[in-house]
């Protein structure tokens, strides 16, 4: 069987496609996956064409939901939804909107809300610092200390500044550092796998800075 | 295949056989059992680690860094079972991916169906698995791992190893085993075995079969074979001897059959000598015989010849002393004729020669002839001479031989009886047979010389001091009656007459019509009688009616058969003949007709449908007329029948007679019939003379110097010249029943000499004569 496959492989290099090797297998997968990813639905289709940066950034928001622990806040029992924040100017329009639409998390059907006041944000568990915020930042974190919320934001240096999730960029593609000890600060409990994929996992973050 | 193989190696073999089998279907199951577990487990081992690895490339997954991937994949390391691995996003692009060793093509993965998370096929002894990674309840990409075939290939081999060793072992262990049986089993049947062999090659039964110690089966056996070979020995020893005995006894036997055998040889070439000068003596006596009838009679018919003629006028008168003395000369000389007759006849009868022709004889027919002939002898001595039958009978007989039997008795009686005694022929049924006896009225015959009568040469004593007697009648008619199958027999008392007497088969009677019985000698009375032979009633009628109108005397015979018969008896002046009739045809009645003595110069006219006279001419017939006839035809032709009689013919007979004095006599007879004749006295001249004029009739004599009388007829007969040439032959020769058949068929008219010849051969010269000159006209 398998000395017949070389035999055809030699004939196909007569003919001068020595890529064609390579394909066979590919083609294969390519097929199989074909028909598991019909099933798969909605998002596969949605991702046809190359997402930008923030449609990125909306699904890790979401994401993220799925590694975080808040049983040991007291945010847990305190609402129906699972609220996802955006404080100040809102980078991502309709993408997030997008993306949440019809997800729930933990049983809990997951929203978009946008605030502009801190004070706002006591029901969201998530919570996207807009860079428009940069400025105030140290007051906005000070106001949301201890309250159980993750905070996530693509300010510089968020994470050494007192944030706990910063979107850094690698390239084009969109990574995350992670500092631990704001999260812990906050009792989150944050899953080990979401650090495995986090580019930096700070433990002492020098308050201040 | 082990059928040539001693016992000890098929137990050997055996036990081999079974524990190899046992042990190969065992390690083929287990390894089969294990094959599958082992599958089992590789499957389930397989999907643990795809689980591990899906759970831990989630969030790899869903934060796209395939790095993290790469890494979660890189822990398989530690997994030896796994060739390769690999996690594709749910876009199908691939994310990360595992080689153990580098170079590796992704193998075909099987499609996961609906409803389930995980599929996996084998490649071979390969297993590839497929498992869909799941963040909640959402398929985010899939894992796929392919385990190594080489754990699973080591643990076979291992398996074929253990299984190679243990069958080893055990085989080892059975031959072990079935060695130390063969002691207790094999050998003491081997031994048994040479034992027999040794027996039946060698026919030795004084050995015996060692028994073995163990008791049971084998012992038995061995006990019960020596046990048969003590009872063959015993057998063998007493069938030795009684083989012996026999051979012994074969040998006696053979010996005396040899001597046995040897005697008989001897006896039989003594019996063969004896036959042949049997056979010399008895060839010689019929020679003797022959010669003797020839050489006696021929003297004695010139000596009858003459004493017949002398009385004669024309030879000069003789006075009364002289005629008494030639009459005592013709009177002795017919009786030595009958005496030399007699002897030869009793010869023939001894030695078996005479031959008996059986027909249906009527016995007042023979009675009439016998009486008729021998009435003048008894008028003489003033006898009454009569005859008596209950009925009319027929016996089946040979009519001339029994005639010749009444002759005998007749004649006895009219010798024996004084004058003016009484004798009377009866003929009556008795016991189912016809018994015929001669009474006469004689002295009788002493009861003492009763039975000597019959014996050759025996004369009673108080017999007349006659020549007569030959002293061999009675002998010869008790012979040729013993011949037909009965017994003569005598009755007698004297002072009260004799009675002979015998009895014969009853024949079927020859039935006869409108014939009534004529005296004999009536030839030539007016009116002439015609017989009429004719089976169709309306033919027989119209040629009676047209005879009868005529002034003929017509009788009518309608049984061919009887027609020969009835000819003789009736001597018409000619007869008429169908040749178409039933059972006998009108040629054989011809044919009949010409060989009878009585009938053959009886004018014959054949009268049928067949238009061919060529035929009746060949026949023998003397006119010939077609169916239906006409009265004028008929009328002419019964007078160119009847009408000429003697004329005078130019050409002479040839007489051929070597004897002398018998040819004197002839030329006598026929001169005085007015017939000018020739004469040759042996073959030679007869046929010299026949080659220059043709005679107009030949008597011949057989026994001829150079030529016979035979040869000389077969000559004329197959030339056309001298085809038709009558030839009368008139001989003394004894004739064998060969030699007469020739005879009467080629020849006209055959004579014998010891029988009285004269007065038919004068009859028949007539005829035939007559019959040339109707032919020459």
């Amino acid at each position: 069987m398998r000395h017949t496959r070389v035999a055809g492989f030699a004939e196909r290099t007569a003919h001068g496609s020595p890529i064609g090797r390579r394909e066979g297998p590919w083609v294969r997968l390519v097929v199989t996956v074909l028909i598991w990813a019909c099933l798969a639905g909605p998002i596969a289709h949605a991702q046809q064409s190359r997402p930008t940066e923030y449609q990125v950034e909306a699904t890790y928001l979401y994401n993220f939901g799925k590694f975080v622990n808040w049983s040991a806040t007291n945010m847990a029992a305190k609402d129906d939804s699972f609220a996802i924040c955006v404080l100040g100017q809102d980078p991502f329009g309709a993408a997030l909107d997008a993306v949440l639409a019809q997800q729930s998390i933990g049983g809990k059907s997951v929203v978009a809300r946008r605030i502009t006041k801190p004070q706002e944000a006591l029901n969201c568990r998530i919570l996207f610092i807009s860079s428009s915020e940069d400025r105030q930042l140290k007051g906005v974190l000070a106001a949301l200390d201890g309250a159980g919320i993750l905070t996530v934001s693509d300010i510089p240096q968020f994470s050494q500044r007192g944030g706990m999730i910063e979107f850094t960029l690698e390239g084009n593609k969109v990574r995350f550092e992670v500092n631990l000890t704001t999260a812990e600060n906050a009792r989150l409990i944050l899953s080990s796998e979401l650090l495995k994929v986090a580019v930096t996992v700070r433990r002492n973050s020098q308050s201040g800075d | 295949m082990f059928a040539d193989y001693s016992i000890s190696k098929k137990l050997t073999w055996m036990n081999m056989l079974v524990s190899g089998v046992a042990l190969l279907t065992a390690c083929v199951a287990l390894i089969g059992y294990d094959l599958v577990t082992f599958r089992d487990v590789a499957v389930s081992n397989l999907s643990t680690q795809a689980q591990i690895a899906a759970s831990n490339s989630i969030s790899a997954l869903l934060f796209d860094d395939s790095v993290a991937a790469q890494k979660t994949l890189s822990a398989l390391k530690t997994a030896p079972n796994i060739k390769s691995a690999g996690i594709y996003t749910s876009t199908g692009r691939p994310f990360a991916a595992y080689w153990r060793d580098r170079g590796g093509q992704v193998p075909q993965l099987p499609a996961v169906l609906p409803g389930e998370t995980e599929a996996y096929r084998f490649e071979g002894n390969q297993v590839v698995l497929v498992r869909t990674i799941l963040s909640g309840d959402k398929p985010v990409g899939i894992v796929y791992m392919q385990s190594d075939s080489q754990m699973l290939n080591a643990r076979l081999g291992r398996y074929a190893g253990i299984c190679a060793i243990v069958l080893v072992v055990s085989l080892l262990a059975a031959l072990l085993v079935s060695s130390m049986f063969r002691h207790a089993v094999a050998e003491p049947i081997v031994h048994l075995a040479e034992i027999a062999r040794a027996v039946s090659r060698d026919k030795n039964y004084s050995v015996r079969a060692a028994a073995s110690g163990s008791g049971g089966e084998v012992t038995v056996l061995v006990n019960a074979f020596n046990e048969m070979l003590v009872q063959i020995q015993e057998r063998d020893g007493a069938l030795q001897k009684g083989r012996d005995e026999l051979e012994q006894r074969v040998q006696e036997r053979t010996a005396e059959l040899e001597t046995a055998k040897k005697e008989v040889e001897e006896f039989s070439s003594s019996i063969l000598l004896a036959k042949e000068e049997l056979e010399r003596a008895s060839k010689f006596k019929d020679q003797f015989l022959s010669t003797m009838s020839h050489e006696l009679r021929t003297p004695l018919n010139a000596i009858l010849g003459f004493s017949d003629l002398l009385p004669d006028e024309r030879y000069g008168p003789l006075n009364e002393r002289q005629l008494r003395y030639v009459t005592h000369i013709h009177t002795s000389g017919k009786h030595l004729l009958s005496l030399i007759n007699d002897i030869l006849d009793l010869s023939k009868i001894e030695a078996g020669r005479l031959e008996l022709t059986f027909e249906s004889v009527r016995v007042e027919t023979s009675f009439r002839e016998v009486l008729d002939t021998l009435r003048p002898l008894a008028d003489k001595k003033s006898q009454t001479l009569f005859h008596r039958t209950e009925n009319d009978f027929n016996v089946r007989a040979d009519g001339t031989r029994f005639k010749q039997v009444l002759m005998n008795l007749v004649g006895n009686a009219i010798k024996f009886t004084p004058k003016g005694g009484r004798i009377e022929l009866a003929a009556r049924l008795l016991d189912g047979q016809v018994r015929v006896e001669v009474r006469d009225t004689g002295p009788g015959v002493p009861a003492e010389e009763q039975k000597r009568v019959f014996e050759t040469f025996y004369r009673l004593r108080q017999s007349e001091k006659s020549t007569e007697g030959t002293g061999l009648g009675l002998a010869i008619t008790q012979r040729l009656v013993e011949l037909h199958g009965g017994e003569l027999g005598l009755e007698s008392q004297v002072g009260h007459g004799s009675c002979f007497y015998f009895s014969l088969p009853v024949a079927p009677a020859i039935r006869e019509r409108r014939v009534q019985p004529t005296d004999s000698g009536l030839k030539g009375t007016e009116p002439q009688r015609i017989l009429v032979i004719e089976d169709d009633p309306a033919a027989a009628q119209l040629i009676e009616s047209q005879l009868t109108s005529s002034g003929y005397e017509a009788v009518v015979c309608d049984q061919p058969e009887q027609a020969a018969e009835i000819a003789a008896r009736l001597r018409p002046s000619a007869i008429t003949l169908d040749l178409f009739m039933k059972p006998t045809p009108g040629w054989e009645v011809l044919g009949q007709l010409k060989h009878d003595p009585r009938t053959a110069g009886i004018p014959v006219v054949v009268i049928t449908i067949a238009d061919s006279p060529a035929l009746g001419a060949i026949l023998g017939a003397d006119e010939y007329l077609a169916k239906p006839v006409e009265k004028a035809p008929l009328l002419a032709a019964m007078e160119r029948c009847l009408g000429t009689r003697v004329v005078q013919e130019s050409r002479p007979i040839l007489v051929v007679e070597d004897d002398a004095a018998a040819l004197e006599v002839l030329a006598e007879l026929l001169t005085n019939e007015g017939h000018t004749i020739t004469t040759a006295a042996d073959g030679e001249q007869a046929r010299a003379q026949v080659e220059a004029a043709l005679p107009k009739l030949v008597i011949l004599d057989l026994l001829l110097p150079k030529v016979s009388g035979f040869e000389l007829l077969a000559e004329w007969r197959a030339q056309p010249r001298t085809a038709d040439l009558p030839v009368f032959v008139l001989t003394s020769k004894d004739l064998s029943r060969g030699e007469e058949t020739y005879l009467r068929a080629h020849a006209e008219y055959l004579f014998h000499k010891q029988q009285p010849w004269r007065e038919a051969l004068v009859d028949q010269v007539r005829r035939v004569v007559r019959l040339g000159q109707m032919e020459n006209a």
